[in-house]
């Protein structure tokens, strides 16, 4: 499975959102249980699936999923 | 004071009527209650000359899971059960079939001591522990009074071949937990002819405090009005308090034995309130409703969510966060397939917000009850062989 997939599956089974609601352009408005809670429950997540350990300054300052393979991606876990 | 085992009870019923009629106080104990007998012989040490004669006593974990022995006086009982005689129309019955432990206070009041009273024919079984007997046992009842706590009813559809009824069933109780509503359907076709009440009470009131039959409410947590001789208030915190002529009169466990006075007001251990036209509805235990960030979570309401989705048990268990946040953990049994656990978690994000969500999604073959059918949560949260089918990661 690749990292795109991964994310995906992390973000279904975080937020409980439909499969079909997922995009990668998704952000944390259109979530509505993309709640505090949410936050570290995803961050938490992306350790265990990515293995990096978001700091909460990170994870509080992401406003979508495009910022999240952007963090992913500066530290070299790639998404193509 | 002595002690009398459910064992000896069983071979020889006769026991239990020779030990009410005499005068001394007996302690009527389970042989599966799993303390040890000295703990009970040391609580009988410390009863009063007044406790001695004249009494029984029942030992209860409840929902708590701590032993406690409750104390009740005879007569006191012997009224209750003539008042449930009255207000639940059991004249027409003319037997009663046990599948409950004797020991527990709901049997042993609603049936064996009701039909001690009113001269009814008493039919013990070893409950679903020989199944084959308990099919037996209602396949040849004729007017007959059964009582039921709804954990019981997957053990009916484990082990009673489907279209088998019971028409010889004229009244069918519920308590010792929530009424199981949602499996309405499944009750009627099992017991076509009985007329169904939902009963409600607590140890302490050595059982019953309220009553409903069920045309009077289609909902779960509606358990109805007080019987006469029974009185009810909310208290300061939204507990239920009553003060009933039938309750216990003294309880003892480990922190010694304390008497209930008259007039006291005792707590039923659930939230409540009274509604317009006299019924009371249950909003929870009082240890089932919490603050977790700051807001209140009930279980009682979340499992109403989870069986708009689940057909089968359904309970939940206490535990803290990573955070030290106190949570709960729902486990279901039996096991639960992943699309059935997406259904369960797609009503809760329709329904409450994150803080309500558990921490965790289990499912589990059967789940571990105390002798008298309700959960038993202690052994839950332990229990081996658990599936962890989704968690909040927090």
């Amino acid at each position: 499975m690749g990292n795109r997939e991964k994310l995906k599956d992390l973000f279904v089974d975080v937020f409980l959102i439909e499969p079909s609601e997922f995009r990668f352009d998704l952000t944390r408005e259109e979530v509505n249980t993309w709640d505090s809670l949410g936050v570290v429950s995803m961050a938490v997540g992306i350790q265990e699936t990515f293995g990096y350990h978001m700091r909460p300054e990170e994870a509080v300052a992401i406003k979508g999923v495009g910022d999240i393979i952007k963090v992913l991606e500066s530290k070299g876990i790639l998404f193509e | 004071m002595y002690l009398l085992n459910e064992s000896e009870v069983i071979r020889d019923i006769g026991r239990l009527d020779r030990a009410w009629s005499e005068p001394e106080t007996f302690v009527f104990l389970s042989d599966r209650s799993g303390v040890p007998i000295e703990w009970v012989e040391q609580r009988m040490a410390l009863f009063p000359e007044s406790f001695r004669e004249g009494h029984f006593v029942l030992m209860t974990s409840g929902s708590t899971g701590r032993p406690k022995l409750v104390v009740g006086l005879r007569k006191r009982a012997e009224r209750l059960a003539a008042a449930l005689h009255v207000v639940q129309d059991s004249e027409p019955a003319k037997e009663t079939a046990v599948l409950l432990p004797l020991t527990y206070c709901y049997a042993f009041v609603n049936q064996w001591l009701w039909a001690r009273l009113k001269g009814r024919k008493l039919v013990l079984t070893a409950g679903f522990g020989q199944p084959d007997a308990v099919l037996k046992t209602l396949a040849e009842a004729k007017d007959c009074l059964l009582c039921l706590v709804g954990a019981m009813l997957p053990m009916f559809a484990a082990h009673i071949p489907e279209g088998v009824s019971f028409p010889g069933v004229a009244r069918l109780h519920f308590a010792g937990g929530r009424f199981p509503q949602e499996k309405l359907g499944a009750i009627l076709r099992y017991f076509p002819n009985a007329r169904i009440f939902n009963n409600y009470g607590c140890a302490e009131a050595m059982p019953r405090l309220t009553m409903r039959s069920l045309e009077e409410s289609n909902e779960a947590a509606n358990i109805g009005r007080p019987i006469p001789g029974v009185e009810m208030k909310v208290g300061d915190t939204g507990e239920m308090l009553f003060r009933s002529e039938y309750g216990a009169v003294g309880m003892c466990d480990d922190g010694g034995l304390f008497a209930l006075g008259e007039n006291d007001w005792i707590p039923t251990g659930d939230l409540g309130e009274q509604l317009d036209g006299g019924c009371w509805r249950i909003k929870g235990r009082t240890n089932e409703v919490f603050k977790r960030f700051g807001e209140k979570i009930s279980l009682l309401q979340l499992l109403e969510t989870v069986q708009t989705q689940w057909r089968g048990q359904a309970a939940f268990y206490r535990e803290c966060d990573l955070s030290g946040e106190d949570g709960h953990v729902l486990v279901l049994a039996p096991e639960a397939t992943k699309g059935q656990v997406q259904e369960i978690l797609r009503a809760f994000r329709q329904s409450h917000p994150r803080t309500h969500w558990p921490l965790r999604v289990e499912s589990i073959v059967t789940m571990p009850t105390l002798p008298n059918g309700k959960v038993d949560y202690g052994a839950l949260a332990a229990s081996e062989g658990k599936t962890i089918h989704w968690r909040q990661r927090i």
